[in-house]
This record gives C-alpha cells, sequence and structure tokens, in this order.
C-alpha cells in the first residue's frame, strides 16, 4: 500500500508535463533535427547504412528524449522553484521524477514513431525482433532519463548545465557505433561499444532486425548490461530524487 | 522574547525550539545561518519573519516546511515534527518559493489544477477549488491565458491562488512580492489578507516593512540566524522608546538638550527624537526658540526595525 502510495501522482504529474510539452510544437519539431540531418548524409554518402543509420536514430531519439529531461528538470526548479512547492506536497519525488520523464517523453514521441515507420519500411522485422526493439527503446530511455535527472539536481546555473547535456548527448550518442554499423569501430573497443546504452542499444536493435551478425555471447553481454544499466540508473535516481528533494 | 516557551501546543500551527542550521562548505568556513530560532505560531494567525537579505528567513521557513534538515532544535506542524515525520506534514502545509514562476506553458487554471490533482484532490472537488481560488485572487480574466503572457503581479497571484485553492492548514510565502511594483505589490497584499479571512495560518518571510506590517499579526525580527524581537508591529513600535519622532532640522547644536526628551539619531544634521506624545509641545517650542524647524510624526516600524537590528550589530 505504501508503495502504490508513492507513486500516487505519476500520471497527473505527467499529464501536466505531456501539456506543457505540446505547448511548445518547435520544439518537438526541432527534436527531429540532429537525426534527420544524420540520416540525410547517410542517404547521400553512404545510402547502405540506412538501415544501420535508421535503427541507430531510433536509439538516439530515445536517448535524446530522455535527455531533454535534464533541461526541464533544471529549468523548473532553478528558474521557477517549482520543485519546492512540489517536494513540499503530498507528491512523492519519485512520482515527481518519473511523471516529468513520462510527460516529456510522451510529447516528444511523435519523433521516434515517425522513426519508427520508417525503420519498418527499410528494414522489414519479424514480431519478436519488433518487441525486441521496443525493449531496447524502453530502457535505452529508462537510463538517459535517470542519469539526466539525477544531475539536473546538482547545478544552481542553467549555463553550467548545458555543456552536460550537449556532451552527454554527442559522447554516448554520437561518437560511438549508433548512427553506424558496430564493426567500424575498433575491434579491440567492440566490448565497450556493446556495454555503453546507446551503442550497445543500437547493436542490439540492430541484431533483432536481423541487420548486424551478433555472437550470442555478445548479444547476452549487450543485453544484460542494458538491463542492469536502466535499473541501476532508475533506482539509483529514485533513492537520489527523494535525497535531493530535502537537502541535509 | 519569543513566546514558543509558553504557548499552548493545541493552539499552536508551527512551533519551533532552538532551531540551528550550518552549512558546511566544501574547504570553506562552515556558515551558521541560523543560530537558535525559537518562534511559534497559533492557528489563524498571520506571522512574518522580517529581516535583511540573508538573515536567516528562508533557511527557517525551508526547514519548516520539509525541504531542508535543521542541524540541531525542531520544528513542529500541527503536532508533527517535520524532521521526523515530512509525509504527515506535507499535506498540511502550502509553500510559495521565493521568486517561484507558475509554468510558463500551462494557464492560471490549468496550474491551479493540475498541482491539486498532484496533492491527490479528487477531479471534481479539484475543478471546484481551481475556480474558487481564481476568483478569489481575481484571476478570472486570464484563467485560460498561458503564464508566460501574464504580468508580474498576475503570475504571482497565480503562485498565491495555488496554494490558497489547497485549502492547507498552514502557508508558508517566501518574499511573495520580491521584485513587483508598488501596484502588482498591493495586487498580491489584497490577495493574501483574502488568504487570511479564509481562516488559514500564514508565516511570510520579506525584508519589506510595509508588507510586514500591513500583513501579519505579529513580526520576528531575525538577524544572523536569530530572532531578535516579537512582537506587533505597534509593540515592537513602542520598544523604540517612544510613539511620535521629532525631526529638528539642523538641530545639532541643542542635540544635548533634546537628547533629554527621548532617544535621539542625528542624520544629515537633522536630529530625530524618539518621545512620548506629552513632551512634542516642549520640543517643538525649543526648536521655534532656536529658529529651528520642526517635524513630527509617528515612530515608524522601519525606526524600529533599525533600532533592533542596529543594536545587534553593535553589540557584535
Amino acid at each position: 500500500m505504501a508503495f502504490v502510495r508513492r507513486w500516487k501522482g505519476t500520471g497527473v504529474f505527467l499529464g501536466t508535463e505531456l501539456r506543457m510539452t505540446l505547448h511548445d510544437p518547435l520544439a518537438i519539431a526541432s527534436s527531429a533535427l540532429v537525426e534527420g540531418i544524420l540520416l540525410v548524409f547517410v542517404w547521400v554518402l553512404a545510402r547502405d547504412l540506412l538501415p544501420f543509420a535508421l535503427l541507430g536514430s531510433l536509439v538516439y531519439s530515445l536517448f535524446l528524449i530522455g535527455q531533454y529531461v535534464l533541461s526541464e528538470a533544471a529549468y523548473i526548479r532553478i528558474d521557477h522553484r517549482l520543485n519546492e512547492m512540489y517536494h513540499a506536497s503530498p507528491l512523492s519525488p519519485e512520482a515527481y521524477f518519473l511523471g516529468m520523464a513520462s510527460g516529456i517523453g510522451i510529447g516528444y514521441i511523435p519523433t521516434t514513431l515517425a522513426l519508427f515507420v520508417l525503420a519498418l519500411v527499410v528494414v522489414p522485422m519479424t514480431a519478436a525482433g519488433f518487441v525486441a526493439i521496443l525493449g531496447v527503446l524502453l530502457a535505452v530511455w529508462t537510463i538517459s532519463a535517470s542519469i539526466a535527472y539525477t544531475i539536473s539536481t546538482l547545478f544552481k546555473d542553467m549555463k553550467a548545465i548545458w555543456p552536460w547535456a550537449s556532451l552527454i548527448a554527442n559522447v554516448l550518442g554520437v561518437v560511438p557505433p549508433v548512427f553506424y554499423p558496430l564493426d567500424r569501430w575498433p575491434v579491440e573497443w567492440r566490448s565497450l561499444a556493446l556495454v555503453l546504452p546507446t551503442s550497445g542499444g543500437a547493436a542490439l536493435a540492430e541484431a533483432a532486425a536481423g541487420i548486424l551478425p551478433l555472437a550470442q555471447d555478445e548479444v547476452v553481454l549487450a543485453a544484460t548490461a542494458l538491463g542492469l544499466e536502466a535499473l541501476v540508473a532508475f533506482a539509483f535516481t529514485v533513492w537520489w530524487s527523494h535525497r535531493s528533494a530535502r537537502e541535509a | 522574547m519569543p513566546r514558543a516557551s509558553g504557548a499552548d501546543m493545541a493552539e499552536d500551527a508551527l512551533r519551533a525550539r532552538d532551531v540551528r542550521k550550518t552549512y558546511r562548505t566544501r574547504g570553506g568556513p562552515a556558515v551558521e545561518a541560523l543560530r537558535g530560532v525559537s518562534l511559534s505560531i497559533r492557528r489563524g494567525e498571520r506571522v512574518a519573519l522580517l529581516g535583511r537579505n540573508g538573515a536567516g528567513k528562508t533557511t527557517f521557513l525551508r526547514i519548516a516546511s520539509t525541504l531542508l534538515l535543521p542541524t540541531a532544535g525542531t520544528v513542529e506542524v500541527l503536532g508533527h515534527d517535520v524532521a521526523a515525520e515530512p509525509d504527515a506534514v506535507r499535506p498540511l502545509i502550502g509553500v510559495v518559493p521565493q521568486e517561484g514562476k507558475p509554468f510558463f506553458h500551462l494557464t492560471p487554471r490549468e496550474q491551479v489544477y493540475a498541482y491539486l490533482r498532484a496533492r491527490g484532490v479528487p477531479r471534481e472537488e479539484a475543478h471546484r477549488k481551481t475556480e474558487w481560488a481564481l476568483g478569489r485572487v481575481g484571476l478570472e480574466d486570464v484563467a485560460d491565458r498561458l503564464a508566460i503572457t501574464l504580468s508580474g503581479g498576475q503570475k504571482q497571484r497565480t503562485m498565491v491562488a495555488t496554494i490558497l485553492a489547497t485549502e492547507a492548514p498552514l502557508l508558508f510565502l517566501d518574499e511573495p512580492t520580491i521584485g513587483l511594483d508598488p501596484f502588482a505589490r498591493r495586487a498580491v497584499w489584497e490577495t493574501l489578507r483574502q488568504l487570511a479571512r479564509a481562516g488559514s495560518t500564514i508565516l511570510l518571510t520579506t525584508h519589506y516593512l510595509d508588507e510586514a506590517e500591513a500583513l501579519s499579526d505579529r513580526l520576528y525580527i531575525v538577524e544572523e540566524g536569530r530572532v531578535l524581537a516579537e512582537g506587533t508591529a505597534d509593540s515592537l513600535k513602542r520598544q523604540v522608546g517612544g510613539t511620535i519622532r521629532v525631526s529638528v532640522k539642523d538641530g545639532a547644536g541643542i542635540a544635548d538638550r533634546l537628547g533629554t526628551y527621548g532617544s535621539t539619531v542625528t542624520e544629515d544634521g537633522t536630529v530625530h527624537v524618539v518621545t512620548g506624545e506629552e513632551k512634542v509641545g516642549e520640543i517643538v517650542d525649543l526648536a521655534m526658540k532656536r529658529g529651528l524647524s520642526a517635524t513630527v510624526g509617528p515612530v515608524t516600524l522601519e525606526e524600529a526595525f533599525l533600532r533592533v537590528v542596529g543594536r545587534s550589530i553593535d553589540e557584535d
């Protein structure tokens, strides 16, 4: 009962965040910018890599949606101080975090849906592959949103946060093999790519779609890493949301 | 003296005893933000914490509203310890944070309703309370405009409406009119008076003396983490040593004589004498005989504040 009570209000705060996100359609449209530009480059320069780039952009779009939580949570906390109004209310900090992350997730989902439809057209996949990709996307979003929320609580100035958002999105999203195949990545660092949430997620999605051959142990490594990372990141952020809602 | 120790607990909405807060900074010296604050607020009372910036007002309010843990001491809200029972305290309070702003991409109606729903208020009741609160603060006409298009005063009234709608027994407002123009300030004041008429217990912090006097039944003057004085605005003014201030322009030459009528302060050659009504005539006569002009007015809360805080600074 206490467990249910802790999450009560998540849906309501999700609705609040979603309503705010939908009030800003330009931001939603611009969220597809990075993926769109990269896809155009791949289409022009290396069309044979398009299936990889499409599945990678799907993973990246969910990762990026998670990162929007960083800006939003920091903005509400630093510019509006509304987190205090909510934290000094019966709404639990974890419901506040999950509601915000989910609201932003749903608000920005049109980009991901468009990419998903495009991916289905370009890369035919089985029902099992489809479900596996959904699982990968959910895990990537969970990791990204959790890390983003935690980071948002650490700064007192919006300007200090922007470089972090950019750094995380690029270091984890653009540098490793997310938009390009895993075999173009140095062989000796292959394991690292598989345990990173973005490139590991992309590799799993591509393997599920049948366009990237992955050894059984590599699938296990990537899936275990992704699952554990999602679990740990989410659990830590739930704990941290409590801890940071009330300063010591 | 603060009346915390003698208070009847059943009547107290808030009771703080010897609250201390020390911030430890990495590599720097520890900062004592609160150094033993004791105070109490009766149910239905409007109380202001008055003090300069950095006096510790916000720190106290954040502790009382479960957002910050005290280093020592206790705060009870309606019988619940804020440190040990935050989940019991939170449904009983509403907080307008310092420089808090509504969600810019929500309308006041959406903002109030969403907050009520997040607090667990059922849909129908939330709709009803939202309309009631917006009506009380006079925001009906702009209730469906995005908050980003509202004036500063309207935004602040949206914040006040949000906590008013909760009908929480104890409301905290941290510097509720900071940065607002005089018209907007008075509009917010009127809103806060509405809150009081609705029976809410209010603790507000401010460094505006007129605001403290206009909005509170009782004041605590806070300086450097300590309560220096407590009472009504009138009782604090009386602590200055009189109720009337006579200002004698260029009166430095008769400052000693003026000092026999009450306490004096000289500022830019003008000697201000705080005294009782019965001595006003004598002081004015004295000034006129010397060809000096004298003006007479009531002692203000500002004088009381400066006297109390100034004395504390001198002692330090």
